[in-house]
């Protein structure tokens, strides 16, 4: 058995719809992960930085108010700023033809509304490796 | 007279054994969404058990304590007046969509906002990148509000808003204009979200710290209850909490609970009871999968808070005694798959809200759950009304559930249930306490986990997202999307603005904001002095604080896995300001 793998998830920009976010960290904590959750109103670069203080393994982002396409690849380029190479997934309300254009800026993955909790908690463990 | 009926239902029971063995679960899993066993079947005796009392637990229609609705003639007079939520990008978009939907029957306009308007931003914000006009209009400033309101009279139709955070800025943007077309204020109606306890909760639309956003509730709901006295300019609001999949009795009871810290912050103020009670909305959810709960919920909300207006308010006016209640079907209860089917979730919700006695109800589009959505859609919610209305004998009679075992039983049940939520909440020093010490979110939370393992495991049926689904997904033919080049439209109009306005007259009604007590009246003044959202926010927020507490106190989230500070600090980038 590894180490506790590590979450942060973030809620960027101004959107305050969080019951996606907190059901994610329930379920990846019912899992065994350890998370950490920024709160609301967050930007790119606060992201980044409490993902490098916090040295997490994953960075998962929340988007309900259509403004993804902006904010996760702001995200992925902060994250990469400071030398990091943590992989950023983004939840919400995304638009399946957003999917391409995202993943081909960096993000890992994305997924939409209605994904169910334990797609998500597979797809992290197999992103670090457990 | 009850030993007879306990002797039938014996009797009847033992005949019928062998068939209660054939239904399709077992009798533990028929349970009520608020997790209230449901009986095969409600007699008298359950009446009996309830101590139920008709004259003083239900009475006449438009009596107290208004459980059977809230007048003596419900739909006959009136039907339910609808609203529309709805909002585009620009406020010239929006002129086109409201004057058309004026013309075709609606009554009230319901503002929906973009996130930056929401928040106290300017379009030109640094905060705004990426997100103006993507979720309603983008409506700052006094000229964006001559626009959108172009050609409709506001003292016909109603002007309502979910504005919540900025119902400040946004009310004197309303007055102001009325002023300046000379409508007489006292013709003014609609309703305002102006309910910033429940953003700590469910919405996360809030600026400053939640007590001086309490105080500034209570400078609103005085000052329209002087010079507005048609508006409802404080609508308490439980939808968010369905919508965040509470139970229909925690919805219910954490309302009721943030109405009680309005009131007491209001007579804390000195203000009177029956001079603000008339002004003061409840806003619900209104779900199909929770049929009957809708309607046993409505009948214990009204009962609930007549007794509580009566007994703990000492109000004396039939108006401050009688609940207001604007229903809304939850955006949450569609789905995106087979969206089609959302015309007919939205027809039964609607049948829900009619037999619950709502006073005005908000039906939501078939394909929200793809985007703002389309005029068709908003349409064919607009006309729904018009098939309950016009084509069933729904409006006929008042209250027509009423003296049903089991609609009279399920009431009193919810009456139970809530109350003794709002004694919880009480115990803790009230809901400003549990918004503060994370109890509320606790409990949303667990009720919101609960949901979704209910749903992934197959326990809470959805038609199309997990039973009888599709292989192909059942796209609408267009999907509304925010044009991205609007949101450079938006910045220009607003410098625009910034280049025609009398800066001096600007910087004095900063500086009123700052040092004068009555917080809507100089808010009044700064919109004369087409000042904008960011610069009034960033002077309230240097006073009080920004606001970090919410987030910290989640409970079975964090409090074992560190938690971040929301802002570094309170300070926020100046270079786009003014």
């Amino acid at each position: 058995m590894g180490r506790k793998i590590k979450v942060l998830l973030a809620k960027v920009g101004l959107d305050g719809h969080d019951r996606g976010i907190m059901m994610v960290a329930m379920a990846l904590k019912d899992a065994g992960m350890e998370v950490v959750y920024t709160g609301l109103h967050q930007s790119p670069a606060q992201v980044a930085e409490a993902a490098l203080q916090e040295s997490v393994d994953i960075v998962g982002i929340s988007s309900l108010a259509d403004a993804h396409r902006t904010l996760a690849p702001n995200v992925v380029d902060e994250i990469k700023k400071r030398g990091l190479d943590i992989p950023v997934i983004l939840g919400g309300f995304i638009q399946p033809e957003d999917i391409p254009e995202l993943e081909a800026k960096g993000v890992s993955k994305v997924f939409g509304i209605n994904t169910r909790l334990d797609t998500i908690v597979s797809y992290v463990k197999e992103l670090s490796g457990q | 007279m009850f030993k007879e009926h306990e002797k039938l239902i014996r009797d009847w029971e033992e005949r019928h054994k062998e068939e209660f063995k054939k239904e399709r679960k077992p009798e533990e899993e028929f349970v009520s969404c608020s997790g209230i066993p449901m009986k095969r079947v409600y007699t008298p005796l359950d009446l009996e058990e309830k101590d139920f009392d008709y004259i003083k637990d239900v009475g006449m229609p438009g009596d107290c304590p208004f459980t059977r609705g809230p007048s003596p003639t419900g739909y006959r007079t009136e039907p339910w007046a609808q609203s529309l939520y709805s909002g585009y990008a620009t406020p010239e978009e929006s002129n086109r969509l409201w004057r058309e939907a004026v013309e075709t029957g609606v009554e009230t306009i319901y503002i929906a906002y973009d996130l930056p308007t929401q928040l106290g931003y300017d379009p030109d914000s640094l905060e705004a990148e990426g997100e103006v006009g993507r979720v309603g209009i983008s409506l700052t400033t006094q000229r964006d509000w001559e626009i959108a309101f172009d050609g409709i009279d506001l003292s016909k139709v109603r002007i309502s808003q979910v504005a919540n955070a900025v119902a400040a800025f946004q009310i004197a943007n309303l007055i102001c204009l009325a002023e300046k077309r000379g409508v007489d204020l006292s013709k003014i109606r609609g309703h305002c979200q102006n309910d910033i306890l429940k953003e700590y909760l469910v919405r996360g639309n809030y600026i400053f710290p939640p007590e001086p956003s309490l105080r500034l509730t209570i400078d609103i709901v005085a000052h329209c209850a002087r010079h507005l006295p048609q508006y409802l300019a404080l609508s308490v609001t439980g939808l968010h909490f369905s919508e965040f999949q509470s139970t229909p009795v925690h919805e219910a009871a954490f309302m009721l609970a943030d109405l009680i810290c309005y009131l007491e912050a209001a007579l804390k103020r000195g203000l009177d009871i029956d001079t603000i009670a008339p002004g003061v909305e409840l806003s619900t959810g209104v779900d199909h999968y929770t049929f009957f709960e809708e309607i046993a919920k409505h009948r214990a909300i009204r009962r609930i808070y007549s007794r509580l207006l009566k007994e703990r308010f000492k109000a004396r006016k039939p108006e401050s005694l009688r609940a207001r209640i604007g229903g809304a079907q939850g955006g949450n209860s569609l789905q995106r798959e087979q969206y089609l089917n959302n015309i007919g979730r939205t027809a039964v919700a609607a049948v829900a809200a009619t037999l619950a006695g709502v006073e005005r109800l908000t039906l939501r589009p078939y394909d929200e759950q793809y985007g703002i959505p389309t005029p068709e859609a908003m349409m064919v919610a607009t006309r729904l009304k018009y098939v309950i209305t016009q084509e069933t004998d729904l409006l006929d009679t008042v209250d027509p559930l009423a003296g049903s075992y089991f609609v009279e039983w399920l009431t009193s049940e919810f009456e139970d249930r809530i109350n003794k939520e709002i004694e919880i909440i009480a115990k803790q020093g009230g809901a400003l306490s549990c918004i503060e010490n994370g109890y509320m979110k606790r409990v949303l939370v667990e009720d919101a986990y609960n949901w979704q393992k209910g749903f992934e495991a197959g326990n809470i049926i959805r038609v199309g997202a997990n039973f009888a689904t599709s292989e192909h997904e059942e796209r609408p033919v267009r999907v509304y999307r925010t044009d991205p080049k609007v949101e450079q439209e938006r910045i220009k109009a607003v410098r625009e603005v910034k280049r025609q306005r009398d800066n001096r007259r600007v910087e004095k009604a900063l500086d009123d904001i700052k040092h004068k007590k009555d917080g809507l009246s100089t808010r009044y003044g700064r919109k004369q002095s087409y000042a904008l959202h960011r610069r009034s926010r960033q002077v309230l927020r240097d006073q009080w604080g920004s606001c970090g507490c919410p987030e910290r106190s989640l409970g079975p989230v964090c409090s074992s896995s560190g938690f971040l500070e929301r802002r570094n600090s309170g300070e926020e980038n100046q270079s786009s300001a003014s």
